[in-house]
């Protein structure tokens, strides 16, 4: 016999298939953004049940805090065998997608619980616009032992007296140099090795010296194709003429100075005389590849992460130095790297978060391991060096040597995001439409500042 | 007694009807759902931000009415996006047709084996991954080593870089990656013209152009019009290249609608223009296809 689907209950089947839709579309932020993530902890099967808490961790990748080689795992184990009633659930981001996908988050309001990265997002992006939870909390009893090793890292950790990052580590960015093409090119003799700086006249020396002697297809790559790295292109631009990216209030652009023009006219006559090559097609991704591979002699982004990322690629010394500067003294741009709370609203999770945190940060077991995982060094005093006694210290000496040299850290003015658009269209403005240097940092500071 | 029975039969019938309706509109339902979910409601969504000032912090968005519509008429970036798009959909649309056409022409007479390997070789690129092909092309245009200055001995030239060459190395990837799906589509599509009439015209004394352009075309018409709007969709919506080589460099050359929108929304955090370059790039889709409909349907007599 057949039997005919009534009018009744095609609308039963109908309401029950959109209530369940409509139940899909809104599930909580936890289950739903975990799809490709990875849960780590032995109390996942239990839930938020009986006073557990789950909370979600996203991260960049920071040494082995994310990336394919994330150690998150064991960072959580050891979490939990602490705090087995808070559950943690993350995800690893990256730098080309990271953004996108946490701006998605934001407006879809399916943020994780914690994220960890530097200010220039955590405070001047998603802490001025109100996205995230204040951490003085937190801060309390810490701030001494940070602002002992850097009071910059204090100042940019907040934003109108609330703290929107509670700090891991930091590091300086800096550049590196092929030791034996130098070598070859006989441009050592420009380089002070004692402290790995140079002045400004010597890097020009030293790119023309390897210029001419024809050992690399270029001396060096000034990358303007994307946002990518362009800390190097800052520091570059900055300490050249020791200019500055900002004023010291941090809340106007200073590229148009004389000091920063004279350096980007520099730079222009250096790519016209073919002593440095201008790529508006490349990011410091695509600039480090060519310096991996031998085509660049120099990269102008290089720290403690990229030498170990590109580590099993390059069959030379990749050797750390200053970026060049006028008076020999250089200022280097700084990494602050650390964890901020998205406010779900929700206490119980802001709180576990707190915990996680806190664990991560100042347990007196976990927190050198915790940075020694980032590959870079503490923001506490306390913790001394981190990497003294392990394998890694040789590696890492070579770079503790730039920290004196960590300038300003102007992360965190205002515009931030859209300034970083600006700054490389303004590089290629320069580089490939031989707008005046004057002209194109004008326009600059005008479309970047408030 | 008859007009009882002629009752129950009119009745009978409505039922039917109706029941067949019913179980239409189930079949309907998961795919409806998802339109409606997935498509109607992001478009309505999208419509009504268009007339916001919307940040990443969307509680503090205000209307603004059609402010982002009038920015948009000023805007130099957005102007050079939309007449980059333009290029974009008038050079490639007719070139991957007449191109598809060709091929699936030259491939359609050969043996079956033939057949089959030429296909699988030009839809190759369709179903390789855009990141995976991205990266080859990129290497290829590598102005230190990469293949193209290899052969034309033109090291250090950067074809990504140059503002006169970007454009047309996005076009000629693009190019590589739609053709796939109209060979085959050609290839099909040509096996079904009815071959009594290409035997009647030769009979006739046609020319094999003449054969062409009168039976062949005619009966591939409705293939052609599949192939022409997908392709000016693709082209008009090209992201992903443009993301993962030159993120709209150098100067704003390849910077596309779809770019442009994406840079607005994610980089810039301006959500409420961003939707109004969407609406505005979804009227021009619409009138492209309404156009190329227009014409194909003139055509067909």
């Amino acid at each position: 016999m057949k039997h005919f689907i009534s009018r009744r209950d095609f609308l039963k089947v109908a309401g029950a298939v959109g209530a369940a839709g409509a139940l899909a579309a809104c599930g909580g932020s936890s289950s739903s953004s975990t799809a490709a993530s990875t849960s780590a902890s032995s109390s996942a099967a239990s839930g938020a049940a009986g006073g557990n808490v789950s909370i979600s961790l996203w991260t960049y990748p920071i040494g082995s805090w994310g990336g394919t080689e994330s150690k998150l795992d064991d960072i959580i184990a050891a979490f939990n065998a602490v705090h087995p009633e808070i559950t943690v659930t993350y995800e690893t981001l990256d730098y080309q997608n990271g953004d996108n996908l946490v701006t998605s988050a934001i407006t879809a309001k399916e943020t994780p619980d914690l994220i960890m990265e530097g200010p220039e997002r955590l405070v001047s992006n998603w802490g001025a616009n109100n996205l995230m939870v204040d951490l003085s909390d937190l801060w309390a009893g810490t701030e001494e032992d940070i602002a002992a090793v850097s009071a910059s890292v204090v100042s940019a950790c907040q934003l109108d007296g609330a703290y929107y990052e509670y700090p891991l580590c930091m590091t300086t960015h800096c550049m590196a140099i092929n030791y034996e093409v130098f070598e070859q090119a006989g441009a050592l003799q420009y380089l002070d090795q004692d402290t790995r700086t140079w002045t400004t006249d010597d890097f020009v020396a030293a790119m023309e010296t390897i210029r001419d002697s024809g050992l690399t297809a270029v001396p060096g790559i000034l990358y303007c194709g994307g946002q990518g790295g362009d800390q190097g292109t800052r520091a570059l631009v900055n300490n050249l003429y020791s200019g500055t990216y900002t004023n010291p209030e941090h809340t106007e652009y200073t590229v148009n100075s004389p000091e920063n023009v004279q350096a980007l006219e520099l730079l222009k006559s250096m790519v016209d005389n073919q002593s440095l090559n201008a790529n508006a097609g490349f990011q410091a991704s695509d600039e480090l590849q060519q310096f991996a591979n031998g085509t660049a002699a120099v990269t102008f982004c290089w720290n403690a992460s990229n030498k170990a990322q590109y580590a099993s690629q390059v069959t030379f010394t990749p050797y750390a130095m200053a970026f060049p500067s006028d008076d020999g003294v250089p200022e280097l741009c700084g990494g602050i790297w650390g964890f901020g709370i998205f406010d779900s609203g929700d206490a119980a999770r802001i709180e576990a978060a707190k915990t996680f945190i806190k664990f991560v940060c100042d347990d007196e077991n976990q927190a050198a391991e915790s940075v020694r995982l980032t590959g870079f060094f503490p923001v506490r005093e306390s913790l001394g060096d981190v990497y003294e006694g392990t394998d890694q210290a040789e590696n890492m000496g070579e770079f503790a040597s730039l920290m004196p040299y960590l300038g300003d850290y102007y992360n965190v003015a205002p515009n931030w995001t859209e300034q970083r658009q600006n700054w490389f269209n303004m590089l290629q403005q320069i580089m490939v439409n031989n707008t005046p240097a004057q002209e194109a940092a004008d326009a600059f500071v005008e479309a970047s500042n408030p | 007694m008859a007009q009882t029975q002629k009752a129950n039969k009119a009745h009978s019938s409505r039922v039917l009807a109706r029941r067949e309706t019913i179980s239409a509109y189930l079949f309907m339902l998961p795919s409806l759902l998802f339109f409606v979910g997935f498509v109607l409601v992001p478009m309505g969504m999208c419509l009504v931000y268009s007339f916001l000032d919307m940040g990443i912090d969307t509680s503090a968005a205000t209307f603004t009415g059609l402010n982002n519509y009038i920015e948009m008429v000023k805007d130099p970036t957005f102007i050079r996006s939309l007449w980059n798009t333009i290029l974009i959909v008038v050079v490639s649309v007719p070139v991957v047709t007449a191109f598809s056409l060709w091929v699936g022409s030259a491939i359609y007479p050969m043996r079956s084996k033939m057949r089959s390997f030429f296909r699988c070789v030009f839809y190759l690129p369709v179903v390789t991954g855009s990141v995976a092909v991205t990266v080859v092309w990129k290497w290829m245009f590598n102005p230190y080593n990469g293949l193209l200055n290899q052969i034309f001995g033109t090291t250090g030239f950067d074809w990504l870089g140059d503002t006169r060459t970007a454009i047309w190395c996005i076009i000629m990837i693009l190019f590589t990656t739609s053709i796939g799906q109209p060979i085959v589509l050609y290839v099909a599509a040509l096996g079904n013209v009815d071959k009594s009439l290409e035997e009647a015209a030769a009979i006739d004394g046609a020319t094999r152009l003449q054969i062409f352009w009168k039976i062949k075309w005619a009966q591939i018409m409705p293939t052609t019009l599949y192939v022409l709007v997908i392709t000016t969709i693709n082209s008009f919506q090209c992201f992903a290249l443009i993301q993962l080589l030159t993120r709209g460099g150098p100067l704003g050359t390849t910077s596309t609608l779809m770019y442009y929108i994406f840079d607005m929304a994610y980089n810039y955090q301006r959500f409420g223009y961003a939707n109004a370059m969407g609406v505005v790039l979804a009227i021009f889709i619409a009138i492209f296809s309404a156009i190329q409909f227009k014409v194909a349907q003139s055509d067909n007599g």
